[in-house]
């Protein structure tokens, strides 16, 4: 599929509050992290670039609360995702048992066009943090994502930028095999409602 | 020395309008003076400044004429006016001379009428706006025509000043108002005039003489921002091409670091540089105000007769400086009894704000820890007693940590407050430090450190998680607490004011959201009475839910401002002086400040908000201030003209069919009926509306807590 890029891959990043979904994002888009980062409210987006194979992508990254009741108004920008990315952090398991309420809320605001491929990404996050006897295992994160429609998963820290490019690699490239999909789709589509109209219409009148 | 004239007609509180700033004002009079001997076509239209005509002694003669309803007057003779003057704006002209005339009637957007008048010369003279408020004259034939139930003018509008003028210029001269304008008047035209006006409509647009920096500003600024929008990236390779075809003024502009370093986060240097515009229009705007003539006021009053929603310069907003400590212990006798009424001093805090040293006391009675009415001794009490409470409130936590350290919404609840207010103002020098070793060695943050001042950021939050257990903490709440904490510097006060502060603010926190929905929703009603075209433009945008304000209003833009600036808009918001929900007028003024931008680069929903959440630190408080009271007195004049214009339909219909009164009531069942006598469209006052007008705050408490539900 060559024909038509979209020009802006879309993307949202979900999960609970203070897992560093804001630090990540920022790590990846401006390569630094600062402890000033405040709790988001509301949402945002930043831009990045990435050379995909032989093209260029934008993508628009967005950043959401992880309070909850705050998501039930700023569901607007989950609308025309590309990918979704679940962000947990390592240290702490209810963020990790939240990941499923996380994706399936955003299955229905998001309302994808085929709920069952629409491409989610999970990322245990903050594996700086040493000895913690809490920590949810490696073992177990992949479990839960092979068990959920294969996810990708990564393990990064926002803090000392491991894994960062590469959990963002792949999340672009999950995001554009969607946009390309959905590209096909419509076009598959619009063929047919073309067929169907020119069928229909004469005995319409 | 001038020869006496005769004035046939005046009409007082006429004023030009040099500059945005209503302060700039000039009254005076407009008229229609024969000079001696003159026939029709050589009588004067004048307008002359109230001044002028006190030094000429003329101005009883003017005003006798224009409280002279049937001009009963045989003579009233007055020094003829001269045709322009270096002094004043004044001017006068006769009617052979006069091309046409530019009628704008006062309007929901527009409450001065005004007219303009072009010369056959091609000049325009400056607008003069009908103050018919100010004007006893026109003040008694309003109060005449609504007694007799008829406040309309002959051409069906809202009978005004400007009517009479017209009305009394026919008298000497022919008005012809061509076809497809009813804005318009030729004067005395000549078939030539007509078939011209017909084939060009520009000949009235008269070619005004610009501040020479507005003008190459403007002709070129579009150019150049349309071809930096085809620039993919904006490179300084591109930048250079551009210059080289730039005339100079805009070459300074482009050559401004912030502009340089734009990066086109989405594909838009055109709204960085358009946002700079703006700054810069400000600018001229301002240095405008300082001198009273100057050439640029014609650029402002063409601006005025093109658009319609330009911001309105009827009322007056001027921010005062802030109440410093002496002024502020002036309101007060010595046993500490104030002696203003709290009216009085609420006025001046919301025209000035306080200074730093004021804000211990002040806002105490602001957050009505103390009440305004009170001796000192009364005040010391009422503190002692708020120490008592928070002591025992945190008392009861603290001392019952064995349980609560099982209770899992209370470990939650706790990282939570840990997390964020680790996340909270740490720029501001009391958080800023880490240099406690933290008291729990398992904290997640007992590598980071903290400090005395984090610590007790934390005990006031559990403690208010614990004593409005419903509602809990939620994220937003440290932002709110810790001004309160940094100005009071003592946490059992700062938790008073906390607790204060949150009874209006809980309606934004409770999770069914509802609270803050509803104010979005007042939000969208007042962009639709008051920004219409703007409002058209969000609708197309898909950003009527306003989710751009979420931030704003949800911690009363602690985040958009600096702290300085934070600390004043929310005393200023205390006050509820004019309305307990004056923040959202606060949110209308930006709307306003920034439509133009968003109307001309911004149709998409996250570019909207990309940009709405960009103007954050980046706002100028005291200008917002001003339009947003600008707004409000708008916004209530508005309401106050479409009750009226209500009542005086619903009143002739009343006459007509004798049906019940009905218009002032919003309910559905009148809404066929309404829609029948409305054929003049007014808008609907809406509930959330007229709640606006209000100044009681809103108190909205969350529902009781689910114990199997988090704090989510
Ligand atoms: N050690 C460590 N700390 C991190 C890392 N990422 C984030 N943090 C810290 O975790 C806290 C929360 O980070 P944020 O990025 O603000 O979290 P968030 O998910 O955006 O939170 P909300 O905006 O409230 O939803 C902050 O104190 C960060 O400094 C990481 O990789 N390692
Ligand atoms: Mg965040």
């Amino acid at each position: 599929m060559s024909h038509r890029k979209k020009a802006m891959l879309k993307i949202v990043i979900l999960g609970d509050s203070g897992v560093g979904k804001t630090s990540l994002i920022r790590q990846y888009v401006d390569n630094k992290f600062s402890t000033q980062y405040k709790a988001t409210i509301g949402a945002d987006f930043f831009n990045r670039e990435l050379q995909v194979d032989d093209h260029t992508v934008k993508m628009q990254l967005w950043d959401t609360a992880g309070q909850e009741r705050f998501q039930s108004l700023g569901v607007a920008f989950y609308r025309g995702a590309d990918c979704c990315v679940l962000v947990y952090d390592v240290n702490n398991p209810k963020s990790f048992e939240a990941l499923k309420a996380w994706r399936d809320e955003f299955l229905v605001q998001a309302n994808p066009r085929d709920p069952e491929t629409f491409p989610f990404v999970v990322v245990g996050n903050k594996v700086d943090i040493e000895d913690n006897n809490k920590r949810v295992s490696t073992k177990r994160a992949q479990a839960f994502c092979r068990a959920n429609g294969n996810m990708p998963y990564f393990e990064t820290s926002a803090k000392e930028a491991i894994g960062v490019e590469a959990a963002f690699e792949v999340i672009a490239r999950n995001a554009l095999s969607q946009a390309e999909s959905e590209d096909y789709n419509e076009d598959f589509t619009d063929a047919i409602n073309i067929h169907l109209d020119s069928d229909k219409s004469p005995c319409m009148c | 020395m001038t020869s006496k004239a005769k004035l046939l007609y005046s009409k007082s509180k006429v004023y030009v309008h040099p500059t945005p700033n209503s302060k700039d004002n000039i009254p005076g009079f407009v008229g229609l003076v024969r000079p001696s001997h003159a026939e029709d076509s050589g009588i004067l239209v004048a307008w002359v400044p109230e001044d002028d005509l006190k030094v000429n002694h003329d101005y009883d003669q003017y005003v006798k004429v224009d409280l002279d309803e049937n001009l009963v007057l045989k003579e009233a003779l007055v020094s003829t006016p001269p045709p322009s003057s270096f002094s004043s704006y004044g001017f006068s002209v006769p009617i052979r001379d006069i091309y046409s005339i530019y009628y704008k009637r006062p309007s929901l957007g527009w409450w001065w009428g005004s007219i303009t008048i072009n010369t056959r010369g091609s000049e325009t003279l400056p607008a003069i706006f009908f103050h018919d408020s100010e004007s006893p004259s026109t003040k008694n034939e309003q109060k005449k025509r609504n007694k007799d139930f008829d406040p309309f003018s002959n051409d069906g509008n809202l009978y005004w000043g400007g009517d009479t003028f017209l009305l009394y210029l026919e008298k000497y001269a022919k008005l012809v108002n061509p076809s497809g304008s009813n804005n318009i008047f030729l004067v005395n035209p000549t078939q030539e005039d007509l078939d011209l006006y017909s084939n060009s409509n520009n000949k009235v647009a008269a070619k005004d003489e610009e501040d020479p920096f507005v003008k190459v500003f403007n002709d070129v600024k579009w150019k150049v921002l349309s071809k930096l929008a085809s620039v993919t990236k904006f490179s300084r390779n591109t930048a250079q091409q551009l210059f080289d075809s730039t005339p100079p003024k805009v070459k300074t502009l482009l050559n401004i670091p912030e502009v340089q370093k734009v990066n086109d986060d989405f594909g838009s240097a055109k709204v960085y540089l358009a946002k700079w515009a703006l700054g810069i229009a400000e600018e001229a705007q301002r240095s405008k105000r300082k001198s009273v003539y100057n050439e640029g006021y014609r650029k402002f009053l063409k601006g005025e007769l093109g658009d319609f929603e330009l911001l309105s310069i009827d009322f007056e907003s001027e921010r005062r400086n802030p109440i410093g400590i002496k002024e502020w212990n002036a309101f007060f006798d010595p046993i500490g009894h104030l002696v203003l009424t709290v009216e009085e001093v609420k006025e001046r805090i919301f025209h000035g704000g306080l200074q730093p040293e004021v804000r211990p006391q002040a806002w105490l009675f602001l957050l009505e820890i103390i009440p305004w009415v009170s001796t000192d001794k009364e005040r010391k009490k009422i503190l002692n007693q708020k120490r008592h409470e928070y002591n025992d409130l945190k008392k009861l936590w603290w001392d019952d940590l064995e349980n609560k350290n099982h209770d899992e919404f209370w470990l939650d609840q706790k990282s939570r407050i840990e997390k964020d207010v680790h996340r909270t103002d740490r720029s501001v020098s009391f958080f800023a430090e880490a240099e406690v070793s933290h008291p729990d060695p398992n904290s997640r943050f007992a590598e980071t450190g903290t400090n005395a001042h984090l610590e007790q950021m934390k005990d006031m939050l559990i403690t208010y998680n614990e004593y409005n257990k419903n509602l809990g903490y939620i994220q937003g709440m440290s932002d709110l607490l810790s001004p309160l904490y940094v100005v009071f510097q003592d946490d059992a006060v700062a938790f008073a004011a906390f607790c204060k502060f949150m009874d209006r603010m809980e309606r934004n926190f409770i999770r069914d959201q509802s609270g803050m929905r509803d104010q979005l929703l007042t939000i969208d009603h007042l962009v639709q009475l008051m920004l219409p075209q703007l409002y058209e433009h969000l609708a197309q945008a898909d950003s009527t839910h306003f989710f751009f304000f979420f931030r704003m209003i949800l911690v009363w833009f602690k985040r958009e401002f600096a702290w300085d600036d934070v600390l004043t808009l929310w005393e200023v918001l205390w006050t509820n002086y004019y309305s307990s929900d004056f923040v959202l007028f606060v949110a209308l003024a930006i709307l306003d400040k920034h439509k133009d931008i968003i109307m001309t680069h911004l149709n998409q929903f996250d570019e909207i908000l990309k940009y709405m959440n960009e103007l954050s630190m980046t706002m100028d408080l005291k200008d917002i201030l001003e339009r947003a009271e600008i707004q409000f007195l708008n916004f209530r004049k508005a309401i106050d003209m479409v009750d009226r214009k209500r009542q005086d339909m619903s009143s002739s219909t009343f006459l007509a069919s004798g049906s019940t009164d009905y218009s002032l009531t919003d309910t559905e069942g009148s809404k066929a009926a309404k829609q029948k006598l409305t054929d003049h469209e007014l808008p609907n006052i809406t509930r959330d509306l007229r709640n606006l007008l209000s100044k009681e705050i809103v108190i909205v408490k969350e529902v009781e807590r689910d114990p199997d539900v988090g704090g989510g």
